[in-house]
């Protein structure tokens, strides 16, 4: 099954869009390298809608206290209400914790539209 | 509307004022210092970095700009009718908070009777769901009581609202309110504001504060039952607001023990602390660490009842809690009709029961 879910213009890198899968709500980000990615528009932790949260940098992990590396910035989705932060480049891994991701669909483009596909 | 197998009472919704909409209901000179001069109430809290939105979800800003929490019809559509409440309880925004100012004690009073007519008038009487929270300026306790006089006999007034900051209720200089309460068949209603949990003083990081809310809530719940409020006034009963309720279970058996040990000093205190927890306070359940759902009945397990925690939202904060998701699957129904609404309706003599046929 392979879907169309947006056109390649409708994102600048950094923004994110709802759309559908199926029967499958999702949001669909455009990263800082310009690839698209797609995930289940549901958050793992209490079910919040992520196209309403942000797509973000974080800081790194770093050894010194009180130090801010805000690094990725585009890159990680960050939820409306909790604000865990998923890795959209990392299968949508948290950052807390990579146990732990929302659920993300194959992607490919072609001919500018974006494609997601099982 | 009303989801039927939820009835869910929501013990926490937070609706916002904006200042310039308390402006009709506010008497001169007080409105001159808004309209004039940009009166805001003093705020402390260093971080505003929390979630995305700052401490709002970020998805309940109205759609036009106005901040979370501000527009009935659009409370309506993402939290009341979509989740199906049967009752949802105010809480204000704690800003203002007229009960957590430190001086000009007036001007706290006026706020909290604008507050309170702008909240009857804008949200009690436009949505049969919502109950309120009497506004005071505690700090000036006959002025507090004049206004509860005023409004608590509203029939959707259910509670007097109390903010947990750095003033400590259970003095026997605040106890006039809570005899006015009584006589109105209102509840209080404790949430916390800006609490000084670290010694008086801020922690470097907002995380390190918001882990020890619960601190704050555990200093007032003792402070409240050993000045004795609750032997004083027996009809009396105490919500406490987003504190959790996981302490619980650690502060009784701490209350308890010290209790046998230290009782000479407050001879007036008769029962056992916890007992008096058990009649007297009710725990709303937000925010809910996860927890499975064996570690979750242990602690009504330690707590010796589940009849005194109430599930609460906290809409629209970013700590939000979905009623939907919050909770460990797998609950038996009777646990979850309890914790859902049966708890907060013995809480709020004011709320209506269950008809026959429900
Ligand atoms: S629902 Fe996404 S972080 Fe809680």
């Amino acid at each position: 099954m392979e879907e169309v879910v947006c056109r390649t213009e409708d994102l600048q890198p950094g923004e994110m869009m709802e759309s559908r899968f199926g029967k499958h709500e999702i949001v669909v980000c455009r990263a800082s390298d310009g690839h698209y990615y797609a995930f289940l528009n549901r958050c793992i932790h209490q079910g919040a809608p992520l196209s309403k949260g942000k797509l973000c940098g974080a800081p790194e992990p770093t050894d010194n206290l009180g130090e801010y590396k805000f690094e990725r910035d585009g890159d990680i989705l960050r939820c409306p209400w909790h604000g865990r932060e998923f890795d959209i480049r990392n299968k949508g891994c948290m950052l807390a914790n990579e146990k732990f991701k929302i659920k993300n669909f194959k992607v490919m483009e072609k001919n500018d539209e974006v494609i997601v596909y099982k | 509307m009303t989801n039927p197998k939820l009835h869910l009472i929501d013990t926490d919704i937070h609706e916002r004022v904006q200042y310039s909409q308390l402006l009709p209901y506010l008497p001169q000179p007080y409105r001159r210092y808004i309209e004039d001069c940009s009166w805001i109430q003093e705020k402390h809290m260093p971080f505003t970095q929390p979630a995305v939105a700052g401490v709002d979800r970020a998805d309940a800003v109205v759609p036009d700009g106005r901040p979370a929490g501000s527009d009935l019809p659009f409370m309506q559509s993402q939290l009341l009718d979509e989740i199906g409440h049967e009752f949802g309880i105010l809480t204000g925004a704690l800003d203002p908070s007229p009960s957590s100012m430190h001086g000009w004690y007036e001007m706290a009073t006026a706020l909290a009777s604008a507050y309170n007519d702008w909240q009857i008038e804008h949200w009690l009487e436009k949505d049969e769901r919502l109950y309120g929270s009497v506004h005071i300026a505690a700090q000036d306790p006959q002025g507090a009581v004049k206004e509860i006089e005023r409004v608590g006999s509203h029939k959707k007034m259910v509670q007097i609202l109390l903010p947990i900051d750095d003033k400590l209720w259970g003095d026997p200089y605040y106890h006039p309110i809570f005899e006015a309460a009584e006589k109105h068949d209102l509840m209080i209603g404790m949430h916390h504001n800006e609490p000084p949990v670290h010694y008086g003083k801020w922690p470097r990081y907002f995380i390190e504060w918001h882990t020890l809310i619960p601190v704050a809530h555990m200093t007032m719940v003792t402070n409240m039952v050993f000045n004795g409020v609750f032997e004083k006034f027996p009809k009396l009963k105490m919500m406490m607001i987003e504190g959790g309720f996981t302490y619980v279970p650690f502060l009784m058996r701490k209350m308890d023990q010290q209790y046998r040990d230290l009782r000479h000093e407050v001879p007036w205190i008769k029962r056992m602390p916890s007992d008096i927890i058990r009649k007297h306070i009710c725990f709303t359940t937000q925010p809910l660490e996860e927890m499975t759902k064996k570690e979750f009945l242990q602690t009504f397990e330690h707590m010796g009842t589940d009849e005194i925690v109430s599930f609460s939202t906290d809409y629209p904060h970013w700590d939000y809690d979905s009623p939907y998701e919050a909770l460990p699957k797998g609950l038996d129904e009777g646990l979850q009709r309890k914790l859902f609404s049966e708890n907060a309706r013995n809480f709020y003599p004011k709320l209506p029961q269950l008809k026959e046929e429900e």
